[in-house]
């Protein structure tokens, strides 16, 4: 897949409106007393939890406003978050104004990503996070 | 012709000599080498080892890209380092939901994207098992477009 403007664009809201439903679904499940459902491959064949385990559930805690438990579950919350927040808006945005500012973005940090002075250090933050959450036995 | 060839030889000696307009030496040699094409049977061992890494309807249409190919760009294209599907898939089956396979072959952004979405709840991660193959492969068309155009 090559990516291009609105392949990213429409990409990227797919993901956002699954994102919306699965929060949705896990907020009303979470009211019922139920668990998050599990649908992580590494944590259903090896009971390890992956790096963005807890995420959802951290999702679901900021939404409630309990901003400490949010990070004490997976920091990763925040950053997911942060783009469902800001992604739709951005998108809409550029397809009124007909701008490709997001795709920029996307690029420009992108080859940021590549370059180890940068991927070395989130590589390291990214295990970090894997080895707590496999401490806190999500 | 013959004599239109000399000409320009003796030309581009004078130039050589006198070391002037430094620019239209190269011109002159590029004009030569332009003329020296890839010889086919070249072409056909590069097809046969690197067959895999590009799409069956795509090998046609590189074989008489390459053949058209000046021959200058041959030690560059036979060096350049091509993804191979079949390892994509294995890292993708084994470290899919960690978004590594993407990471690859260089989708790094959609990359970050497996690995803060476990994998995109999962289910990006089973549908990548069906598309990383294609998605390496036409990486490796990007790369070596480079060299057909």
């Amino acid at each position: 897949m090559t990516l291009n403007r609105s392949k990213l664009y429409s990409f990227l809201f797919i993901a956002c409106l699954v994102g919306y439903i699965w929060l949705y679904f896990s907020i009303t499940r979470s009211n019922a007393g139920n668990i998050a459902a599990e649908v992580c491959l590494i944590k259903n064949i090896s009971n390890i939890p992956c790096p963005s385990c807890g995420s959802t559930r951290s999702v679901v805690s900021l939404s409630h406003g309990d901003f400490i438990g949010a990070l004490n579950l997976n920091p990763i919350g925040y950053l997911l978050a942060f783009i469902l927040l800001v992604a739709p808006i951005w998108i809409i945005a550029d397809a009124i104004m007909k701008s490709n500012s997001l795709f920029y973005c996307y690029k420009k940090t992108e080859t940021y990503l590549r370059k180890p002075k940068f991927a070395i250090p989130l590589i390291f933050l990214l295990l970090f996070n894997w080895i707590w959450n496999i401490t806190k036995g999500l | 012709m013959k004599f239109v060839l000399l000409k320009f030889q003796r030309r581009l000696d004078s130039i050589i000599k006198t070391g002037r307009n430094r620019k239209a030496i190269g011109v002159g040699q590029i004009l030569i080498i332009k003329n020296i094409k890839m010889d086919a049977q070249k072409v056909d061992m590069f097809i046969m080892t690197n067959g895999k890494f590009f799409e069956a309807h795509q090998m046609s249409m590189i074989r008489e890209r390459l053949i058209a190919m000046d021959d200058s760009k041959w030690v560059m294209l036979s060096t350049t380092q091509f993804k191979d599907p079949t390892t994509t898939l294995i890292v993708s089956i084994l470290a899919g939901t960690l978004g590594i396979d993407r990471f690859m072959i260089g989708d790094t952004g959609l990359g970050v994207g497996k690995l803060l979405t476990c994998g995109g709840l999962g289910i990006w991660a089973i549908i990548d098992w069906f598309m990383i193959q294609k998605a390496t492969r036409d990486k490796n068309m990007q790369l070596i477009q480079q060299f057909l155009h």
